[in-house]
């Protein structure tokens, strides 16, 4: 009996554990933030367009919004930038950009040519935010909900089929049961 | 029972080999025996306080750097590494105990962000499969052994019958 057990148990381990690290669909970069629940961080930065103003996510208190974390150096921040022009027109929700390890100029200038998503953009000059936050590459994007708690964190360039499955339902949940 | 020691100790000898090829390769492997790798530099030069430097490098060697996931914050030259350096730094200067300063990376990083994670329920499984790896190895030998030892004894050629 156990001749035949253990060898059986044995495969369907392995078999288990290489369906989950083999996964092609895992992302291997794709870290669980420990922030998810918690209060997010708050941050009173310059605005990347105007460094006499100032962005803050304290104001933003009582309302769901998204950060999403970019620079003008991250391929991949391009490459989603469609994709977040396209949500920002139908105006769910505040879109909040930080702009990360990063040269004003240049983001001022990604900002005119490619267009703005962004509600505001603040600018972390020394990546003391994104420490913060917890971001260790870009993009990345954050929900935040009423009551000012990290609901969720996407890592990777967004999409419109994202952006449909894992943030509109957390989005209208986080409104249904926050006020 | 004699030959079942017999045979234990013909197995042993016969894993002496790789033990041995083992050990030399974690040997070489520990930073006491290998050269010190070269470490990422900052601007601002080392500490002046040698008790704190020491304590920077001891950190900054514990932890993992995201970017890269394999490198340390003190081995790599990434922004993040080089932003977390400068992190751990000032709170050392603030007089912060190693333990607030591990608090403050797992707290934004999460777990994996420590190369040596403490000892607790949830990280039991990792501490603890090696022993219990050992364990199952060391079952499967002695069942081996003890079947082998019952069989008869007549399967031995008999004395110069080559």
């Amino acid at each position: 009996m156990w001749k035949f057990l253990l060898p059986m148990g044995a495969f369907v381990a392995l078999a288990v554990l290489f369906a989950f690290g083999l996964n092609p669909n895992r992302d291997i970069h794709a870290l669980p933030s420990p922030l998810i629940g918690k209060p997010a961080p708050l941050f009173n930065l310059t605005d990347v367009m105007d460094p006499a103003r100032t962005v803050s996510n304290t104001a933003l208190k009582g309302q769901v919004y998204v950060l999403n974390v970019w620079g003008t150096w991250c391929v991949a921040c391009r490459q989603e930038h469609e994709a977040l022009l396209d949500i920002a027109r139908q105006n769910v929700l505040p879109i909040v950009g930080l702009d990360y390890m990063d040269q004003r100029e240049k983001a001022q200038q990604w900002l005119m040519q490619l267009g703005n998503p962004y509600t505001a953009v603040a600018f972390d000059t020394d990546g003391r935010t994104a420490i913060d936050w917890g971001v260790y590459g870009a993009p990345e994007t954050f929900l935040v909900d009423g009551q000012g708690r990290v609901i969720y964190k996407f890592i990777s360039p967004m999409t419109p089929e994202v952006w449909q499955h894992d943030f509109l339902p957390r989005i209208q949940a986080a409104r249904r049961s926050g006020a | 029972m004699r030959r079942a020691a017999a045979a234990l100790a013909a197995f042993g000898a016969a894993l002496l080999p790789g033990a041995i090829l083992l050990g030399a390769l974690l040997a070489a492997a520990s930073p006491q025996v290998c050269a010190e790798p070269a470490r990422a530099l900052d601007d601002y030069g080392q500490l002046t306080n040698p008790a704190l430097q020491a304590r920077f490098e001891h950190i900054t060697a514990q932890l993992r750097c995201l970017v890269c996931q394999n490198e340390s914050i003190a081995d790599s030259n990434v922004e993040l590494a080089s932003d977390l350096r400068r992190q751990v730094r000032e709170m050392l200067l603030a007089g912060q105990s190693d333990d607030a300063i591990f608090k403050f990376m797992t707290d934004r990083y999460g777990e994996f962000v420590r190369f040596n994670p403490p000892l607790e329920a949830k990280t039991l499984l990792i501490w603890g499969a090696p022993f219990a790896m050992l364990l199952l190895g060391v079952l499967i030998v002695y069942r081996i052994v003890r079947q082998r030892s019952r069989l008869p004894l007549d399967d031995e050629p008999a004395p110069g019958s080559m």
